[in-house]
């Protein structure tokens, strides 16, 4: 565009035409006029771009690890907004909120613009010069580190990115890419593994006549929400399917569901045994099971699990006829039933009513086994950070390379990561806005958007045949200093080994070699040009395959007598992280159309709350807003009560996302952190975090505060017919016309 | 409206609205339903609205006084009564999309004291930001509370650099002391009508759609051309026996569709469809 553009004193003298001259022929009849001259239009747009017409190109949004395929509307060479892309079996067309915030990620007037270097006590810009050097000085050619000397620690990473990053790690010979998600499925895919041979079936939900759900939010934070809450529509039209939630707290999906129960935090698994020991009694499954299980299984009768779990006796029957009466059905687990110190066994217990139910093959399936499982995200853990954080605190790693996560935010106060994290020398984050962990780094290395980068990802849950996702730039770079993080990769790799990466000039050229690569696979006969093209016009590369089969392995639970662990005086209520869709572990706190965007459960917004249920509040006289003192073991945050129906009278929750420190404005001082009042419970199998294991007490402050929300001073309808219900049984769904079901 | 027009046109222009069939011989009449079954509450076209029509983030203060922009907000209500015996939402929580209904009979539209609100011939209830003067009386006068005022000149604290680069061009960016409100996406209604008129045609079912309901991971949210017996809108409306131009339906026991206080007269242009419980479970 540039070297089109010419200022008009610039087009007057390229006409020959100046000084006085000009300003007479400013004014009055001039040649143009009378058509000695050729006007030529003052706007040359560049190719592919039309004036005042929005374009569509696809890509893959990088906001969580579903991988939907996206695309962003651009117009005069800025991207505007982001929609699904129909091409994608992932997203179908749709996008989430999360996804939608995308852009804001690029806008965002906190981004990193250049690189920082430690100077003192805070971190000065410096030149890409500079910070190369340092980087080439630690990690180049003559780098004599290794193994244990050097860890990378990143979130969750597919694609090319991650082979890129596996390769940098294979040159210092250290398997230390530590994978930390603080949200991390680990527990429920270790379970999954045991008893199902995979880590995570794909589910046919819209198959299921019945789901009953053990706290699994698919519609809010599983593992694909976007995909699944289409099928979840597909679920909800002729003939209906019925979904009963079984959970501590409230989550989006229980908000659905046309039942939902409270139970005991942790008790999930006694629940789902006291099933299966009824439906065992019924002839149809009465040998779903070995003898030595079910044996074991009697000791569940309902009423102890009904005494230990605090579900009615009389709802366990009711719950086991209705899966009897309805099948296929599908039954779930979710982070509530997980994150106990028994979890593993809670999911393994849930998985055996699959089994015992034999909706293996109808609503569960294996995923097929990926062509390119080095492109598959490495699988994340708590473990992991609790490996890298002892490493750390021994003073044996030298080096720390920081990408995608956040763990000094994440990490709860017990593990003392950012205290550990001083004693390596040198600490390297990878960024595209500074957070709590890359302001204590020693170097800060700005990176492109996911709006600005190319890159492929593939989704650890692949609902239907495999995908690759194809990233591209959508816009031009905002800010000349930012780099695509393959790009830093690739040239240090260059450094380290000159003679295997010398054919690409960078991560693009990379990129195109290692897709178009690939092309038999995908079965194409284009050219490789051809191709690469496709692939960036489509944004996904799919590969139709069919669902593998799932094993049985009823030896994975290890059954003993229903019990749970006692009950604590001191901390007396049972303490329950909730996980917001938009602001997840908290890395989507600096966008400010998330922080405006109602939970949409309370309708709280840029706020922590402690959600605590109507009849505890009364009996110790909280009323909303009254700021309480939330202490455990560990640690002890005050935040603002919130009155809220749907949890159990003594348990409460709170929001994880919130009380960032150095997050942008967007972030900071928004309310409090409960991942630093976690308690060092850890699951039996796994040793992962047992995130909802912790407890509380609570006490009031004596002050208050107004809760801001959406919610107005009624919650119920009054009579008004707003959101009218109708019984399933009335309604003729058959009959209406939907363009879900086709 | 010139004079000539108003003499040429007044046996229409006096007659009461809505009428039967008012928009039968027209091009478009936009309408949407909203199907609270399978309405999931996940804000996903509260954001999309944002991004699509420069909604200002106005922060937690402001949002404390009640002056949130959110020309779309997710309404959740708990069970009352006997739902709430079980000191439990048993029955798990209502969710209600809330927009501007497009009322036929608008309230909104009658007290404007400058004319900033008005129908227009494809059935929106538009907001003239030119014109408005803010006295709020269409704000006071709207029984579903979705017109929303500029208390202060967001351009400025809103997209701090850069973020004001994702504004969406087509789409105004309001400053202080004008009334706003959901418009059905109206810069994507005139695009594709425009580009339909250039081509001879109607727009067809499906070509243009609001950002609310492109975005709906559950495509709860149908939105189309009810003069145009074929789209899927004008389908779903007929099928559930909802008519525009009247406030009582001959509502059958099955049937879901039904418009929000109908009794107030208001002849809304939006179905919602009733949420479905399986009582059983």
């Amino acid at each position: 565009m540039s070297s089109s553009i010419i200022d008009r004193r610039g087009f007057l003298r390229v006409l020959g035409i100046s000084g006085t001259a000009a300003t007479l022929a400013g004014c009055g009849n001039t040649s143009i006029e009378s058509g000695v001259e050729l006007v030529e239009s003052y706007v040359q747009p560049e190719d592919f771009v039309v004036p005042g017409v929005g374009v569509y190109y696809a890509s893959t949004c990088a906001q969580c690890g579903s991988g939907c395929g996206i695309m962003g509307r651009v117009r005069e060479g800025r991207i505007l907004k982001l929609e699904g892309n129909p091409q994608s079996v992932i997203s179908g067309g749709k996008i989430c909120g999360l996804g939608q915030a995308g852009v804001q990620v690029h806008y965002n007037p906190d981004r990193l613009t250049t690189p920082m270097m430690r100077d003192g006590d805070g971190l000065k810009p410096v030149s890409w010069e500079k910070a190369g050097a340092a980087l080439s000085a630690r990690l180049g050619a003559s780098s004599p580190i290794s193994g244990e000397q050097i860890a990378f620690l990143t979130g969750e990473i597919s694609g090319h990115q991650r082979v890129l990053l596996d390769l940098f790690m294979d040159s210092f010979k250290s398997t230390n890419h530590v994978v930390y998600e603080a949200l991390s499925p680990a527990i429920g895919q270790a379970a999954n593994k045991a008893v199902l041979g995979v880590e995570q079936p794909v589910l046919q939900i819209d198959k299921a006549r019945l789901i009953l759900s053990f706290g699994n939010d698919f519609l809010g934070t599983g593992p694909s929400p976007v995909h699944m809450a289409a099928q979840y529509a597909r679920f909800r039209k002729a003939p209906r399917g019925t979904l009963i939630q079984i959970e501590p707290r409230m989550t989006l999906t229980g908000a659905n569901a046309d039942r939902w129960y409270a139970i005991k935090p942790g008790t999930e698994g006694i629940f789902a045994l006291g099933l299966a020991n009824s439906l065992v009694q019924h002839q149809a499954y009465a040998h779903a099971l070995p003898a030595d299980i079910a044996s074991v299984l009697k000791l569940y009768d309902k009423e102890t699990v009904s005494e230990l779990t605090g579900v009615h006796a009389d709802t366990l029957s009711h719950i086991a006829g209705m899966l009897w009466e309805n099948s296929p059905s599908l039954v779930l687990a979710g982070p509530s039933a997980e994150g106990h110190a028994n979890g593993f066994q809670n999911v393994a217990a849930i998985q055996l009513l699959n089994l015992i139910l034999e909706n293996n093959g109808k609503t569960l399936q294996g995923q097929p086994a990926h062509p390119f499982p080095q492109l598959e995200p490495a699988r994340s853990s708590t473990a992991a950070l609790a490996k890298l954080d002892a490493l750390m605190a021994s003073g044996q790693c030298q080096t720390l390379l920081v990408m995608g996560c956040n763990p000094v935010f994440t990490a709860p106060a017990f593990v003392h990561f950012a205290k550990h994290m001083e004693k390596v020398p040198f600490k390297v984050a990878f960024a595209t806005q500074l957070d709590e962990t890359a302001n204590q780094c020693d170097l800060v290395l700005p990176l492109l958007s996911p709006l600005e980068a190319f890159g492929t990802h593939v989704a650890g849950y692949q609902p239907k045949g495999v995908e690759v996702m194809i990233q591209q730039p959508l816009m031009e770079r905002l800010y000349p200093e930012t780099r695509a993080f393959g790009d830093i990769l690739l040239d240090l790799l260059k450094q380290r080994n000159p003679t295997a990466y010398k054919a690409f000039p960078d991560y693009y050229a990379y990129l195109k070699t290692a897709v178009t690569k690939a092309k038999p696979v995908f079965k194409s006969s284009a050219s490789d040009d051809d191709f690469w093209e496709d692939a960036l016009r489509n944004g996904v590369l799919h590969l139709e395959l069919p669902p593998t089969g799932l094993q049985a392995h009823t030896e994975a639970l290890k059954l003993g007598k229903p019990q749970v662990s006692e009950s604590d005086t001191q901390y007396p209520f049972y303490f329950v992280p909730s996980i917001k869709a938009d602001l997840r572990d908290g890395r989507h706190a600096n966008l400010p159309w998330l922080q405006e965007s109602p939970d949409p459960l309370t309708t709280i917004v840029w706020d922590s709350w402690v959600e605590i249920h109507p009849s505890t509040a009364a009996e110790m006289q909280i009323r909303e807003g009254d700021i309480l003192s939330v202490q455990s073991a560990t640690g002890i945050v005050r935040v603002k009560a919130y009155l809220f129906p749907g949890i159990q009278p003594d348990t409460v929750s709170m929001p994880l996302g919130q009380g960032h420190s150095q997050y942008g404005r967007y972030a900071n001082d928004v309310g409090v952190n409960p991942f630093k009042i976690l308690n060092p419970i850890f699951d039996e199998r796994t040793g992962e975090l047992a995130m909802y294991a912790t407890r509380v007490v609570i006490k009031k402050t004596g002050e208050n505060a107004m809760v801001v929300k959406d919610e107005g001073p009624t919650n119920v309808q009054q009579g008004r017919k707003l959101v009218a219900t109708l019984a399933a049984d009335q309604a003729a769904l058959a009959k209406e016309v939907s363009r879900v079901t086709q | 409206m010139s004079l000539s027009n108003l003499i040429k046109n007044w046996s229409t222009l006096r007659v009461k609205r809505p009428y039967e069939d008012q928009y039968k011989d027209k091009d478009y009449k936009w309408a949407m339903v909203i199907d609270l079954d399978t309405c999931t509450g996940c804000n996903a076209c509260t954001t999309a609205c944002y991004a699509e029509n420069n909604l200002p983030v106005v922060g937690k203060e402001f949002f404390g006084k009640g002056q949130a922009m959110h020309w779309i907000r997710i309404e959740r209500y708990w069970g009352e009564n006997e739902e709430m015996e079980g000191k439990f939402p048993d029955r798990g929580a209502q969710f209600l999309p809330m927009l501007c209904q497009q009322c036929e009979a608008a309230p909104c539209e009658v007290v404007c004291p400058v004319g900033a609100t008005h129908h227009t011939p494809d059935g929106l209830n538009s907001q003239v930001y030119n014109r408005c003067v803010g006295s709020r009386y269409c704000s006071a006068n709207c029984p579903y509370k979705v017109r929303y005022f500029n208390w202060w000149q967001y351009p400025e604290r809103a997209w701090p650099n850069p973020l004001e680069q994702q504004l969406n061009p087509d789409v105004t960016v309001r400053s202080k002391g004008v009334m706003e409100k959901c418009t059905f996406c109206v810069q994507r209604l005139t695009e594709a009508k425009n580009r339909a008129r250039t081509e001879g045609r109607r727009v067809a079912d499906g070509e243009v759609t609001t950002a609310c309901a492109q975005a709906c991971p559950t495509s709860a949210i149908t939105f189309g051309n009810l003069a145009d017996d074929k789209s899927e809108v004008a389908r779903i409306w007929a099928r559930q026996k909802v008519d525009l131009a009247k406030d009582k339906q001959d509502k059958e026991e099955d049937l879901r569709g039904y418009r929000i206080f109908e009794d107030l007269r208001t002849y809304p242009s939006i179905v919602y469809m009733e949420r479905v419980r399986n009582f059983e479970a």
